[in-house]
């Protein structure tokens, strides 16, 4: 199983996750990848990707995994030939089974272009329509850390299975911090497995998640 | 066009399906060489429709491969997306290079069918484009129409500077090359019209003059005739997501109330080598994981097996579905649908009984649907048919004919099969009078009957197990027959309208009889005025154009018609339509 990172910038970042899905089946076949197909009456091709980035919100570490045959190196090369470079890769590793990051990532790193402060958390609610309906929640227990990243705001957010949309807690960061952030403004640099006080010891990016096993 | 990308970004992370307006799509081709003139598509739908469309595929693939010309898109935004663009003070702005629509030397509007009207209107104000030729000064963009709708233009001619009657692959690129020399010499907007009236297909309506005729554009050598080799993937699933092959233009069944029958003759068929090569290509830099066979009656394609025996082993090959659509009864061969999925099976009988079949030339015969059951055979459980109320001399007989049918076609499944039980699905439009047919004299039957004929209809069909029926919407059935035949004064009637507030008339949800219905009281017009039966020797508002297909023989057809007598497929030898005049019909 070859796992490939690749970004999601610019007009990239408006394609919906389940188009995303539509448009790798077709990038697969335009760049000739040969992909393993599962067994059965209904066989779907065996390619497996990270937790669907919010509309709108640009990504430099998406990941997304292909059981095929060929290499490393020419799995890159035939994907960069067949999308646009909003979409290319930059990396690939090599698992020995699918490293299932749908259900292992937990956090990710999302930096927000305004200078970094470090924020108070507590108490930090957020409001939002689901189905329509409105919700109100306290998510500071979902926010795992502040940082500065090159001057910029640097936030860890809960990923996978409980996560924290970033374009949810805009209104409420830009309420703290005063200033007018939007979706663009916002950019997914890193994303991780694990949890801070694990016995395996904290957080670990997923590129290291990924040559480890 | 920078400015307006700063700006246009901060509207797309508050809109629904934002992939709809940031272009960027896959096999996009380079807008950077230098333009002498520039067009924009502009398509009256969402782009999820317009996506589908492969007229504007083809001509967008024709400008853009010219060394000289750039041709760009535009869709009709959603309105949650043009509430925005007010909000924000910004044009329409074209998805490639993101410049206003008003920037363009050329708008080139794609109308194919009647209920988009508004939206050419809804797409101009968001553009900041007067309505009117008329208004419209030099500063402005020439703007273009052309597609389906331009067998009769009469209705929309007052907003246009050109409209391409027929074919528009050669027709586009010769209007955008006297343009730009034109521009280039600096004349004036009427001089330039002058000289692009002498294009064939060209009807500049500020300049016609009584008497004078526009003969209809067609492509001499469909064979080599250039096609979109590298489409467009769409962003957003469109509702053909996938690769269209063409496999010719025309139709030789001859049905007598079908507009596109008529209009697209002569007929002209693209070998299956061609074909073969054009899919590959499509899917080869697409990737698309599907692939269709487009055309009037492609069971009628004179090379399909050989077609066939190229593109199956190719798409399992490559795991590419081969669908095949629209495909009539009497062409139905079990062999074919064996290759592509189980889903469903859909033909197209039209009218319930043999007599109204013969009338309007549908050559389907009762023996035909039997062979059905070697689709049962090998696997299908669901059938869908297509039908129209309201035809020409047609009776309640006619009606329960329908019923029949779905009769006829359980028995024979449950003689092969006795498994999942059939499920039929029968959908009725009514039968809306167009220009360039045979029955373009007739009336349309008023809103009254057609509700009695639906709800007959639904009563027959409730008594039959595993039939669901769905209906067109009388309303705007009536618009479109209104607005089919209609002439010069519709123009004030389609502003009015969307004065109103009537625009997407083709979504159910948003479609505003109403608002119709006053627009056509506040011009002192009535629908029925152009739903009425019109007289033989009337003048018809769109006689000015040539189309190939002479007066005379549409009207003997409908003698014929009436008289229940059938016109031979033309494949089986010429009728004499007159079309022939126009270039070589490839299948007599």
């Amino acid at each position: 199983m070859l796992v490939l990172k690749y970004s999601k910038l610019a007009d990239a970042c408006f394609v919906s996750h389940i188009d995303l899905l539509r448009h790798v089946s077709r990038i697969l076949r335009r760049a000739d990848i040969p992909v393993k197909f599962s067994q059965g009456f209904n066989p779907h091709a065996l390619v497996f990707f990270s937790p669907p980035l919010a509309v709108g919100v640009a990504s430099e570490a998406e990941y997304l995994a292909v059981d095929t045959d060929i290499g490393g190196e020419e799995l890159i090369e035939r994907y960069n030939r067949a999308v646009p470079s909003t979409l290319s890769a930059t990396e690939v590793f090599e698992c020995e089974k699918n490293p299932n990051l749908q259900g292992k990532i937990t956090a990710a790193d999302f930096v927000f272009d305004t200078p970094f402060k470090n924020i108070d958390l507590s108490g930090f609610v957020i409001e939002y329509e689901k189905k329509g309906k409105a919700v109100r929640e306290d998510v500071s227990d979902r926010i795992y850390r502040v940082a500065d990243s090159g001057g910029r705001l640097s936030l860890r957010l809960a990923a996978g299975n409980t996560s924290l949309r970033p374009d949810r807690i805009l209104p409420e960061l830009n309420a703290r911090l005063g200033v007018a952030l939007a979706l663009s403004d916002i950019r997914k640099t890193a994303q991780y497995v694990g949890f801070a006080n694990d016995a395996a010891g904290g957080f670990e990016d997923a590129d290291d998640y990924l040559k480890r096993v | 066009m920078e400015e307006y990308k700063d700006k246009l970004y901060k509207i797309l992370a508050q809109v629904e399906k934002p992939a709809r307006y940031c272009g960027g799509e896959w096999n996009t081709p380079d807008m950077s060489k230098p333009r002498k003139a520039d067009m924009c598509f502009c398509f009256p739908e969402l782009y999820e429709i317009g996506m589908s469309n492969l007229g504007v595929q083809i001509l967008y693939d024709v400008i853009n491969s010219d060394k000289d010309f750039a041709a760009e898109r535009c869709f009709a935004p959603a309105e949650d997306f043009a509430r925005k663009l007010k909000e924000e003070n910004l044009p329409l702005l074209s998805l490639e290079t993101k410049k206003p629509l008003k920037d363009f030397t050329v708008l080139g509007f794609s109308i194919g069918f009647e209920l988009l009207y508004t939206n050419v209107l809804y797409m101009l104000d968001l553009a900041e484009i007067p309505f009117y030729a008329a208004d419209r000064g030099e500063e402005y963009p020439i703007l273009l129409a052309g597609g389906p709708c331009a067998v009769n233009p009469e209705p929309f001619a007052d907003f246009f500077d050109i409209i391409v009657c027929g074919e528009g692959e050669e027709a586009d690129l010769n209007i955008l090359r006297i343009i730009a020399e034109s521009r280039a010499e600096g004349v004036s907007k009427s001089e330039i019209l002058k000289r692009v009236k002498s294009v064939e297909g060209a009807y500049v309506p500020s300049l016609h003059k009584d008497g004078e005729k526009v003969t209809k554009a067609v492509l001499r050598d469909f064979e080599n005739a250039p096609y979109p080799e590298k489409p467009l993937v769409p962003n957003i699933e469109a509702v053909h997501d996938r690769a269209t092959l063409e496999l010719y233009r025309g139709c030789a069944s001859g049905c007598r109330f079908c507009q596109a029958g008529f209009w697209y003759r002569p007929i002209r068929e693209r070998s299956a080598e061609r074909c073969a090569e054009l899919g590959k290509k499509m899917v080869e830099s697409a990737g698309f994981g599907e692939m269709s066979l487009c055309s009037l009656s492609t069971g009628d394609y004179t090379e399909l097996e050989k077609l066939e025996d190229i593109l199956i082993p190719y798409c399992e090959q490559k795991r590419v579905n081969l669908a095949l659509p629209s495909l009539r009864i009497s062409s139905f061969k079990s062999d074919m649908a064996k290759h592509s999925r189980k889903s469903s099976l859909t033909f197209a009988p039209e009218a319930g009984t043999q007599r109204l079949r013969n009338v309007i030339n549908k050559n389907v015969t009762d023996a035909e649907l039997d062979n059905l059951a070697e689709a049962f055979e090998i696997g299908y459980d669901s059938i869908k048919l297509y039908f129209m109320l309201g035809l020409p001399t047609e009776t309640d007989d006619d009606i329960a004919g329908i019923a029949e049918i779905c009769k006829r076609l359980k028995g024979l499944y449950y003689l092969k099969r006795h498994k999942r039980g059939l499920n039929i699905s029968v959908s009725c439009a009514v039968f809306i009078p167009k220009p360039c047919t045979p029955f373009q004299w007739e009336e349309q039957i008023s809103m009254e009957e057609m509700l009695r004929k639906q709800n007959y209809l639904r009563g027959l069909l409730r008594e039959i197990k595993g039939v669901s029926f769905s209906w067109h919407g009388a309303e705007t059935s009536v618009l479109e027959a209104a607005l089919a035949r209609g002439d010069r004064r519709q123009s004030r009637v389609i502003e009015r309208a969307y004065e109103l507030g009537a625009k997407f008339d083709a979504w159910t949800e948003q479609f505003k009889w109403d608002a119709w219905t006053q627009a056509f009281a506040d011009c002192g017009l009535t629908m029925g005025e152009y739903t009425r039966r019109r007289e033989a020797d009337e003048a018809l508002p769109w006689d000015f154009i040539d189309n190939g297909v002479s007066k005379a023989y549409l009207l003997k057809e409908r003698e014929l018609g009436y008289m229940e007598a059938t016109t031979k497929n033309c494949r089986e030898g010429c009728n004499g339509c007159g079309a022939l005049k126009l270039g070589r019909c490839t299948v007599c």
